[in-house]
Order: C-alpha cells, then structure tokens, then sequence
C-alpha cells in the first residue's frame, strides 16, 4: 500500500493536476458562496470539460470542485444569512449573528478551519476505512434509516431556540411541505398544480426560507438604525478560540465520515447532527444561536468530513453517496473506469492518485478560502438598501437556472412570504428546514419498512444498529423531556 | 411588536392545521381504492404530522393566554385592535406579496431580463430609503443584465423571452 501511494504521490505532483485542483476548489469555493449555485451545479457544468483531460486529473477537477462548494457555503451563510448550499444551513445560526457582531472575519476563520480539518479527517479516513465502513454501510436497510432518520428528527429540539413548542410547530409546517408530490406508490399528495406533482425542490425551499425573510422585514418595517454591521473586525482566530472549538471539530468530522459514507445521508444532516451534538456537550451550549463559534466549528467540520467519505461507497461499492458523486460516477464511467470492488484490483493506481489528489486538495481548499472570503467580505460593506433586493435577484436567477422552472421562482417567492410570517410569529426557521430534508427519508423508509415486514413493527428492532439509534433517540427524548421541566419550574419560579 | 405575538402564533398554527387536517388532506390526498401488499395509506404520515402541529397549536395558544395578561396588564389586544395598530406593517407586507406575484405573472410575458428589472426596481422602492439613488437606477438596469450574460454564457441557462416583447432578444441584436 504504501509503495503505490508513494508512486501515486509523484503521478499527482504535476503541474496539470495541481492547476485542475486550484481551479476547482476555488471555483467551488466561488460558485458555493453564491445562493441558489450548488456543488452538483458546479460538478455537472465542469463535467463536459473533463472530456478533454486525463482521467486522474478529471476526478481532481470534479472532487476539488465538491469540495470547494461545500465550504463556500458557509461564506454567504455567515455574512448575508443565506446558505449558498443546504449543508451550510446550520453555519448561519452561529455566523450570521458573529457577523452583524462585527465578528465576521473569525467567523469565516473558524469555517475555513473546521472545513479543512474536516476534509483532511475524511480524506485520511476514506484511504484507511473504506472497507470497513463500507461493509457497514451495507448492512443499513430501510428499518436501520428510519430509526436513525428519527434519531436525527430529535436535534429538532436543540435547534428551537426559545421554545420548544414553537420548534415542534415548525418541525411539522416543514414535514408537511416535504410530502407535497407523489409519494412511493405514485399517489399524489397537495398537488395543487399541476408543478406540485413533483414536489418542492430542496433548494428554492432553504433560499426563499433564509434568503428572501431579510429584504421582505427591510421592506416592511423599514429599520431606521443602520442594520449593516456585518463588518469583518476582529478577524484573528486566537489559538484559545480554536482550542474551545477542536473537541467539536474532531468530533464533526468523525460524524461527517460515518454519515457521509452511508448512501443517502450526506453533509446537510451530518452538519445538523454535529451541531446538535455540540450544543449538547458543550459548556456554552446556550450561547449557540446567538453567535458562538464552536457552532460553526461543529457543522463546517461535519459537512466538509462528508466530501471524502461519499467517496468510500462510491469506489467501495459503486454506490454513490449522494447526488455529486452521482455525477462523479458518471464521469468514472466516461473515462472507462467502473467504481466498485474490480476498481481496487484493475485500476489501484488511479485510485491511489485519487486519494493523494484530495489530500493535496485540502490543502488548496486552505489556501482559496483564505484568499476567496475576503474577497466575498467586501459584501458586508455595501448598504442593505442596495444589497438585499440584488440578493433576492441574484437568487432568482441561481434558482431559475437550476431546473428552468418558473414554478422554482414561485417557490422560491413563496417560501421568502413564508419564512418572513414565520418571522414575525417568532417561528424558527431552522427545525423547518430539517424536518424538510429529513422528512421524505423518514416517511418512505418507515413506509417501506412496514411494506417489506407486511405490517410488522417489529422490523424497526431487529438489528442492533437499530436498537442503538432507538436507544440514542430515547435518551436525548428523554433529556429534552427533562431540560424543557427544569426550564418551566425556574420561569414559573422566577414569576411567583 | 406586541406581547400577544405568542397567542397569535398559536392561534395561526391551529387555524393552520386545522385546516390541512379538515380541509386540505380529503380534499387533495387521494387514498387509491388498492394498496398492494401491506403499506400504510398515503394520507397517514399528513394525517399524523397534522394531528402533531395541531395539538402543538393548541398547546401554543393556551400556554400563552397566561403570559399575555401579565405582559399587557391584564388585557387582551382583539384581532382587529392588533391589525389596525400594525396597518402599515400590513399594507407594506400586501404590496410585497403583490409585487412577487405581478413578477411570477409577467416573467413569460416581457421575458425573464425585463421582469428581474421591474421586480429589481420595486424592491429598491419598498425599502423606501432612497439616498444612493444612482446606485439604484445603475443596479437597476444593469445587474439584472450582467447576470443574464453570465448565465446564459457559462451555465446556458434557457431563460424566457417573452410573448409580449423582449429586451433580451434586443441586446442580442444590438
């Protein structure tokens, strides 16, 4: 093993391969931090240039980009409150408020940071634990991911805010949004129109929820003090700040590998689960939401730990992970080469340049997204008079692109009405968002579960990956059962 | 904002779930007359997430009430009191709504780059401070344009041109 990836070391340090690598983690990073610009977008349009390249360098190109978006997300999450990719709706809970704090410099650090050690936890976990953790990945079946699915439906309650109830209302507003379509045996759920019968895509639904509730408040309530405080500041991450957040980061990028390596999960409830599971470890638990690092540190880590393990299924087993290295598998194939068990025997030295090249990458990433943030900071600068309505255009144009769907605009334009209600009614955004994501997940693997054991709930129990999760699920049921009793008797104290 | 926002909160939630419970759910759920094997209805899992934010609702509006006299000694804002005290709130929040559907309305009718202007200049409009005015007018006219090139150029976005007329056909010949 480690005389091939020596000899992968020197196929991947050329100058074609280093050019494709920066070219792709900064556009990535470019094209993540724009809303509405996702990382399969960026993917797909790089994909027809690839023809023209050798296949090392092509895969080089393809995983830079993935990896880039990801962490470009976080750059608009924090200083314009609008996740250029789901993954990084969770770094606007912590960003955007460091950012109006003035603290938008160490914000973007502290992504940037979190996202390359995630990355590099990944990269060094997809060379070591591809087989292991693929084997595991093989034993998750539909009873498994409903009982993780409910698992992860629990961080609902860290990510309330102030009330829990307002949270679960939420939960179920965003639940009930994600069964709008046909369902798994082709009925036809709120098809209002004949667009709905499709559904509600994912990303008109987070843009218009985060992005547009700003201009529509600006309009509105016209705030007469200066609301552009988004300024960089005090940009310097101290070596204290990054010492309070590294338990949350190792411990995001584990959770990033393990979740990213099972099909179908990827970053966006990895980065969820990491910031749940911070909040709940962490001794300032309760500033999170309101601008504490640490947040940010446990979701970039997480989203960015998912880049390298999708892969794992993908070469492993010819499985893609999620939708980008579904368009990954594509471009393997383009080049003759088939992802799957035979790849490891036939081709081990592309796969070693693969694992070399995102190890180089990482390093790209740390490099473009130190040069590229600050550049994007400039944002912050400009009146919010004049940046929110050329946000909410440049979102409709990102969204109108993605499919060509006018119906995408309406959504987008809806959900902006929506989230600004949501608003005003103190409703938070957030649990909205996962339950949106998590929900479909949740209903067809608990549908087919019951499908597959005609009825049986009992198939929920019958591995111990199942019960785990089960277990898991009572326990933080339970702690938040407790939390929300203490919380009550000390209001109801303090009133008396 | 007033001290009633949590009653009202939990007031539109159980309105809001009611209403998908008693209304939206037999009206655009359709049950098929045979489920092969054993699979639980479609209606089960809206059903269930209904009956959730339902109970959440009430529970909303009841936890409030208590809340809501301390905070306003001893009195209840009526729905009317609250929406005349907040008129222009609501007015402002009508015309937004308006204004996206007038966009969603023209966008196949003058085309894609000439709607994303009018929409452009309206919100520009709405935020009703009007002291970098040239910004506006510049942002105005060409943002909307930059992006057109962008995208069409580098992502081939097909965006539309419109039935009545189109400026992005005429950018294309001049």
């Amino acid at each position: 093993m480690w005389n091939e990836l020596l000899g992968a070391f020197f196929a991947v340090a050329t100058l074609p391969n280093f050019v494709a690598m920066a070219a792709g983690i900064w556009g990535g990073v470019i094209i993540g931090a724009i809303p509405g610009m996702t990382g399969t977008m960026a993917v797909t349009l790089a994909l027809p240039f690839t023809f023209y390249l050798p296949p090392v360098t092509s895969l080089l190109l393809l995983v830079a980009l993935y990896k880039g978006s990801t962490y470009g997300g976080s750059i608009s999450a924090i200083l314009i409150k609008t996740p250029g990719t789901a993954s990084a709706a969770c770094t606007v809970l912590d960003g955007y408020p460091l950012a109006r704090a003035g603290k938008g410099g160490k914000a973007l650090n502290m992504a940037l940071v979190s996202s390359c050690i995630g990355d590099f936890i990944s990269n060094i976990s997809l060379i070591f634990l591809a087989a292991p953790l693929a084997m595991f990945a093989l034993r998750v079946g539909p009873p498994e991911y409903f009982m993780l699915m409910a698992f992860s439906l629990t961080i609902v309650a860290s990510i309330s805010g102030r009330s829990l109830l307002l949270g679960i209302i939420s939960a179920c507003l965003g639940l009930l949004l994600a069964t709008v379509g046909e369902d798994m045996y082709g009925s036809f759920r709120f098809a209002v129109t004949e667009d709905m019968k499709s559904g509600l895509g994912v990303v008109p639904v987070l843009i218009g929820l985060f992005a547009l509730p700003e201009m529509i408040k600006l309009a509105v309530f016209r705030p007469e003090e200066d609301t552009q405080a988004m300024k960089l500041g005090d940009n310097r991450l101290s070596f204290k700040e990054f010492q309070g957040s590294i338990k949350s980061i190792i411990r995001g990028s584990f959770i990033g590998v393990i979740l990213g390596a099972i099909p179908g999960i990827g970053p966006s409830t990895a980065a969820f689960f990491s910031y749940s599971e911070a909040r709940r470890t962490s001794k300032n638990g309760d500033r999170f939401g309101e601008g504490e690092l640490e947040g940010i540190a446990a979701s970039e880590s997480a989203n960015n730990g998912c880049c390298g393990a999708t892969m794992i299924p993908l070469l492993a087993l010819g499985v893609p992970g999620d939708v980008i290295t579904g368009v990954m598998l594509g471009a393997f194939m383009i080049h003759g080469l088939t992802p799957g068990p035979m790849l490891f025997q036939n081709n081990i030295g592309e796969v070693y340049s693969l694992f070399i090249g995102m190890l180089f990458s990482s390093a790209f990433l740390f490099v473009a997204g130190t040069l590229t943030a600050f550049g994007f900071a400039k944002i912050s600068r400009i009146p919010q008079q004049l940046l929110l309505p050329c946000i909410v255009i440049l979102c409709v144009f990102g969204i109108y692109s993605v499919a060509s769907s006018p119906f995408d605009v309406a959504v987008l334009l809806v959900m902006g009405i929506v989230g600004f209600v949501m608003m005003v009614l103190n409703i938070p955004a957030a649990p909205f968002l996962i339950a949106f994501i998590l929900g479909p997940m949740f209903e067809d693997n608990m549908r087919r579960s019951l499908a597959i054991s005609r009825g049986d709930i009992g198939v929920f129990f019958q591995s111990w990956i199942s019960w785990g999760f089960f277990a898991l699920t009572i326990l933080f049921v339970a702690l938040t059962i407790r939390r929300e009793w203490q919380k009550w008797r000390s209001t109801s104290r303090a009133t008396n | 904002m007033t001290p009633n926002r949590d009653f009202y909160t939990g007031l539109v939630a159980t309105a809001f779930f009611a209403l998908v419970l008693f209304v939206l759910i037999p009206v655009y759920v359709r049950v098929p007359s045979f489920i092969p094997g054993f699979a639980p209805p479609p209606d089960m899992w809206p059903r269930v997430i209904g009956w959730v934010g339902l109970v959440m609702g009430v529970m909303a509006l009841v936890l409030a009430v208590p809340k809501m006299r301390r905070q306003s000694g001893k009195k209840v804002l009526s729905v009317g009191a609250y929406l005349r005290a907040n008129r222009v709130f609501i007015y402002r929040f009508i015309w937004m709504g308006l204004g996206f559907a007038i966009f969603v309305y023209l966008m196949p009718k003058i085309g894609f780059l000439t709607a994303t202007m009018a929409l452009l200049a309206f919100l520009f409009i709405m935020t009703g401070d009007f002291s970098k005015r040239a910004w506006m007018i510049g942002l105005t006219l060409l943002f909307p344009i930059f992006l057109y090139v962008i995208f069409t150029e580098i992502t081939h976005t097909p965006f539309p041109h419109g039935k009545w007329f189109s400026l992005a056909r005429l950018l294309h010949l001049i």
